[in-house]
């Protein structure tokens, strides 16, 4: 079972490298760009928000800060349409990073229900920061980005489906090193106990900061694609509410911090909800079927598909299950800050 | 400086529906941990509900809550037991996406039903005003006013007279104690959640009967919702009335001395500076150790 | 097997169910609209256009002899869908031809999706300067462009003699795409004219509180508002100016009051909207080819009254009725040629006028229409070729 693993791994890294050589449907690529970048988000929203137990419903500002950060780049310096706007990308994280870092030293002062709606208030700032200050983002009338005109429609995908595939998988690695590095262990006994962590000597402030201030720095670069990927930006399409709440169900639907439960979220709903877009187009009606598959998700699959299908096929790991509000949560965090790195991916269960 | 006066008056007389919606989500996190971003939907689904009772059996608006409320009442109850009490772990969070479904279903069903144009409510005190000095006051915020102090006076008394307010202020300050000494948390928790419903009924109404609206207005409504809540501290009643009016005013202010595209931000950057001060709030406590 | 696998892929996650028509079967017209969404209302109105256009086509024997069938698709207003969509209707379904989807929001993406195929977009929605200033070839807009809507009304006001001509004006506009652009020049207009700014406000969008942006306006007393609005804030600006007696002598929306009786339902009554006036590009009575059977069919279809027609239908209709002239003109479905033709300086006949594009793709004959409301009827007022009513002015007190 073991030594198939990095097997299965090697096949799914080949089909995600081959996939547009495979389906070579410009529609589809275009979905399946879209799916790695939410994939790309979700991944780094679960290091932070999965594995430290601080749901953030406002890192959609650092995707919009990130499309714009490349929009006006590529303005003021005249970039043209072509492969430089990707070498921006780095930077448009960078200046995510910039702001996040004041915005989570604010936010994380709080504990971890007044921080959801903080970051929800800090979110709808940053988009009234983009509707109002017109000289900098040019307001509601939104922002062009550079056209590759040499691109045919058939070709267009490929470039944003691999820079896109590059950032998932920088995004995966980290977020793997991360699960099983002593800064991890930090992370899920800030999740456990937060208290109990400090008491244990855990920088419970720098901890879940630098968490926070990685994951907007994706966010800036998913963003930043994006934006240019649809060539142009308006404030509440740049800023939408919707993306995290998105990413949000993608990491439960899949399973809170594990790995594989986020990807797993993503490559469900991203294709799920263009679909049922186009499928149901009666206005209100592709709504409710969206509002009941989201309730259906939640309650049948409380806990996430893959710690659901890891506690019914492998008897060993179903102690690894989610660590429960009360119970074992202490001695988890306490085993696990001792240096016991468990196999399983999540909470190291006791 | 008529104008900041005008404004204050607004924001006072429209900040009263505010603090209603808001009331009934306070109300719902202090006991439950809840955070319901669904009340939106439902102040907009109370609208309708208003609207469509004066549209087609032609009751008054006001006189038509004695129906709304408690029909969003038995509705709220129902969605408790359904969606919310089986939520085991991760109740915060798993709240906010539960809700949020729920207000995805509302949207889609009223998009359904009433398309998405805009609808407006009409009465003689929408379009009449009282004339005070040189001030006009319109009809329609001073009765909505009126409405906001007379129920969250019914609320006072329930909460801090009855039994069932007893037993909630336990359950607000301690669930498991309260569960502990022999308070059904349970049904104390669907009655709350079908006041906060029944509010959102209420609140829909005066604020159907001041703007116009359609499904889509939830998510302005929820995102100011939540910002009242969270200013006056989650789960604190009297931070909600406080932060209710205080939203309006400091907008209403902004919006004729600065201008309205400053309002929120403006309102926004104080959430912020406060919560720099007050992590919990202006009148929240500090959470404790829950989990 | 590997065919198999991609067309079922392709079929399962993207529908192509029926999109196997033979080569001489109708024509597919490819379209996303928004039918769901914080567009769903003008996305609807554009599909009531686009279908009766069709309907038309093919009564009187179709699109170079085959007939039409419009491929519509939902695109819930979101940028991200609209892009997809539209790949996917030139990819997948491999319509020969596409229209416009709602809104430059969603022109913007639309348009550069179908420059990468070089397909021609008609389009009756995306009107805003941002849209023909991207250097595409391929986008064409029906409509009169939009920062040229109020035009008329200043043209209207600064034709008044010195002793009647107002001398203050208050703005107030939405931060949209839409409004903020026509007021912007409105003000420029009027100042170089003389008349003097007493107030002049944005308000972001999401603004559902504007007693505050309408006390502003009121106590500036000045004697016309030019009000850069949709439907709510239009009617909170109307309610709050009857609350508190303020009668300016022409108050003047961008948009709401062209919506017929929705409107006049909204503020209360037609009596309450007398002398409210909108900018327009097109009214049922226009004497414009097509016109009176475009009103017919469209009451024959969807009943209502005539002043209820959307102008978003009409726009849709002209855009179909435009990109039939030109792949008439060129005889084939060959988007190169439909390009050029529609370059070429042509004029073609619409419901909303003459059409004729320059070379970013704006319609440099649409003309705007003035309206006013008068005794419940919404009726052209200026300019005077096609007035049916004096202008009435000034504007009476609130009844």
């Amino acid at each position: 079972m073991k030594a198939l693993r990095p097997l299965g791994l090697l096949a799914l890294l080949a089909l995600a490298v081959l996939f547009p050589l495979l389906f070579p449907n410009p529609a589809v690529d275009t979905v399946a760009v879209l799916t790695v970048l939410f994939a790309t988000a979700v991944t780094a929203w679960n290091t932070f928000s999965g594995y430290s137990g601080y749901i953030s419903i406002g890192h959609a500002a650092f995707f919009g800060i990130g499309s714009y950060a490349v929009a006006i780049l590529c303005q003021d310096w005249h970039v043209p349409g072509g492969y430089l706007p990707f070498l921006l990308l780095p930077l448009a994280g960078l200046i995510a990073v910039a702001f996040a870092i004041p915005m989570g030293w604010i936010a994380l002062r709080t504990r971890k229900h007044t921080f959801v709606i903080l970051t929800i208030a800090m979110f709808f700032i940053m988009q009234l920061m983009a509707f109002n200050l017109r000289s900098v983002t040019n307001g509601s009338r939104g922002m062009s980005l550079p056209i590759p005109v040499s691109w045919s429609g058939a070709f267009y995908d490929l470039p944003f489906y691999y820079v896109g595939l590059a950032l998932l998988l920088v995004a995966v690695a980290l977020s793997w090193w991360i699960r099983n590095s002593k800064y991890g262990l930090g992370l899920l006994a800030i999740r456990d106990d937060e208290d109990r962590a400090r008491g244990l000597g855990v920088r419970t402030g720098a901890f879940k900061l630098t968490a926070f201030v990685l994951a907007a720095f994706f966010f800036g670069m998913v963003g930043g694609l994006h934006a240019y990927f649809v060539e142009s930006i308006f404030p509440a399409f740049a800023f939408d509410p919707l993306i995290d709440l998105m990413v949000a169900l993608m990491a439960f639907l899949g399973g809170l911090g594990t790995i594989s439960g986020p990807l797993l979220g993503a490559v469900i709903l991203v294709p799920a909800q263009q679909f049922f877009t186009i499928w149901f187009n009666k206005p209100g009606f592709y709504l409710m079927i969206y509002g009941a598959m989201f309730l259906a998700i939640i309650l049948l699959l409380p806990q996430g598909i893959v710690p659901a299908l890891r506690g019914r096929f492998t008897k060993a790991e179903t102690l690894a299950g989610p660590v429960r509000s009360g119970d074992d949560g202490d001695v988890a965090a306490a085993v696990a800050w001792a240096g016991d790195v468990g196999d399983g991916e999540r909470g190291g269960g006791a | 400086m008529r104008l900041i006066v005008d404004a204050v008056i607004t924001g006072v007389l429209s900040g009263g529906i505010y603090v209603l919606m808001a009331l009934g989500l306070t109300l719902i996190f202090g006991v439950m941990d809840i955070i319901n971003v669904g009340q939106g939907a439902l102040v907009i689904l109370g609208a309708y509900l208003s609207y469509l009772l004066q549209q087609h059996l032609h009751i008054d608006l006001f006189v038509g809550l004695i129906l709304t409320m408690p029909v969003m009442f038995a509705l709220g109850v129902g969605l408790e037991a359904a969606f919310i009490r089986p939520i085991r772990w991760e109740r915060t969070t798993l709240s906010i996406l539960v809700t949020f479904a729920i207000a995805l279903l509302i949207q889609g069903a009223l998009s359904l039903t009433f398309s998405t144009n805009l609808v407006q409510m009409h009465a003689w005190y929408v379009s009449h005003s009282l004339k005070i000095g040189s001030f006009y006051l319109a009809w329609v915020y001073i009765f909505d006013f009126l409405l906001s102090v007379v129920l969250v006076a019914a609320l006072y008394v329930v909460l801090n007279h009855t039994k069932f307010g007893a037993g909630l202020r336990a359950s607000m300050q301690n669930r498991t104690a309260a569960q502990l000494i022999g308070i059904d948390v349970e049904r104390v928790s669907a009655i709350t959640f079908g006041i906060g419903v029944a509010l959102a009924a209420a609140g829909g109404m005066a604020y159907g009967a001041t703007s116009a609206f359609n499904p889509n207005s939830q998510y302005d409504l929820i995102s100011r919702l939540l910002v009242i809540i969270i200013l006056g501290g989650m789960g604190s009643l009297r931070g909600a009335v406080v932060a209710g009016f205080g939203m309006l005013i400091v907008e209403d202010v902004t919006s004729v001395v600065w201008s309205p595209v400053w309002a929120s931000t403006v309102f926004y950057m104080l959430l912020v500076v406060v919560l720099v001060l007050r992590p919990q709030g202006l009148f929240g406590r500090l959470e404790s150790r829950r989990q | 097997m590997h065919r198999r696998i991609v067309a079922f892929v392709a079929a399962a996650v993207l529908l192509v169910g029926a999109g196997l028509a033979a080569a001489q079967g109708p024509i597919k017209i490819g379209i996303s609209l928004s039918l769901s969404g914080d567009f769903s209302a003008d996305g609807q109105g554009f599909q009531n256009g686009y279908e009766l256009w069709a309907d038309q086509v093919n009564a009187s024997g179709g699109l170079l002899g085959r007939q039409v069938k419009l491929d519509i698709v939902n695109d819930n207003s979101s940028p991200d869908q609209v892009q997809t969509n539209y790949q996917k209707l030139i990819t997948v379904d491999k319509v020969p031809l596409v229209l416009g989807p709602f809104s430059t929001l969603l022109t913007k993406p639309a348009s550069v999706v179908a420059n990468r195929y070089g397909y021609a977009m008609v389009e009756g929605a995306g009107g805003a300067p941002s849209v023909f200033n991207r250097g595409l070839k391929n986008v064409f807009d029906v409509a009169l462009p939009v920062i040229n809507d109020l035009d008329s009304f200043t043209q209207y006001i600064l034709s008044l003699p010195p002793g009647q001509r107002p001398s203050t004006v208050a703005y107030a506009t939405n931060d949209d795409p839409f409004t903020q652009p026509q007021i912007e020049r409105s003000r420029k207009l009027f100042e170089a004219a003389g008349l003097k700014t007493v107030s002049y406000q944005t308000y972001p969008s999401e603004t559902t509180d504007f007693n505050p942006i309408a006390d502003k306006i009121i106590q500036s007393k000045a004697d016309i508002v030019v009000a850069g609005t949709f439907m709510p804030d239009i009617v909170a600006f109307v309610q709050r100016f009857r609350q508190q007696h303020y009668n300016p002598q022409a108050l003047i929306a961008t948009a709401g009051p062209d919506l017929g009786s929705q409107f006049t339902k909204a503020v209360g009554g037609a009596q309450v909207a007398e002398g409210i006036l909108v900018p327009n590009t097109w009214y049922p009575g226009a004497d414009n080819p097509g016109n009176a059977a475009f009103v017919k069919a469209y009451l024959a279809k969807f009943g209502g009254a005539a002043a209820d027609i959307n102008g978003d239908a009409a726009e849709g209709y002209a855009a179909g009725q435009v990109l039939q002239q030109a792949v008439e003109k060129v005889g084939s479905l060959d988007n190169a040629k439909i390009i050029a033709e529609l370059h070429s300086g042509d004029t073609f006949q619409s419901i909303l006028g003459p059409v004729t594009f320059n070379s970013v793709g704006e319609n440099t004959a649409a003309k705007a229409y003035l309206f006013q409301w008068q005794q419940g009827q919404y009726l052209p007022v200026y300019p005077l070729a096609a007035a049916v009513a004096p202008f009435e002015y000034p504007k009476p007190a609130w009844h």
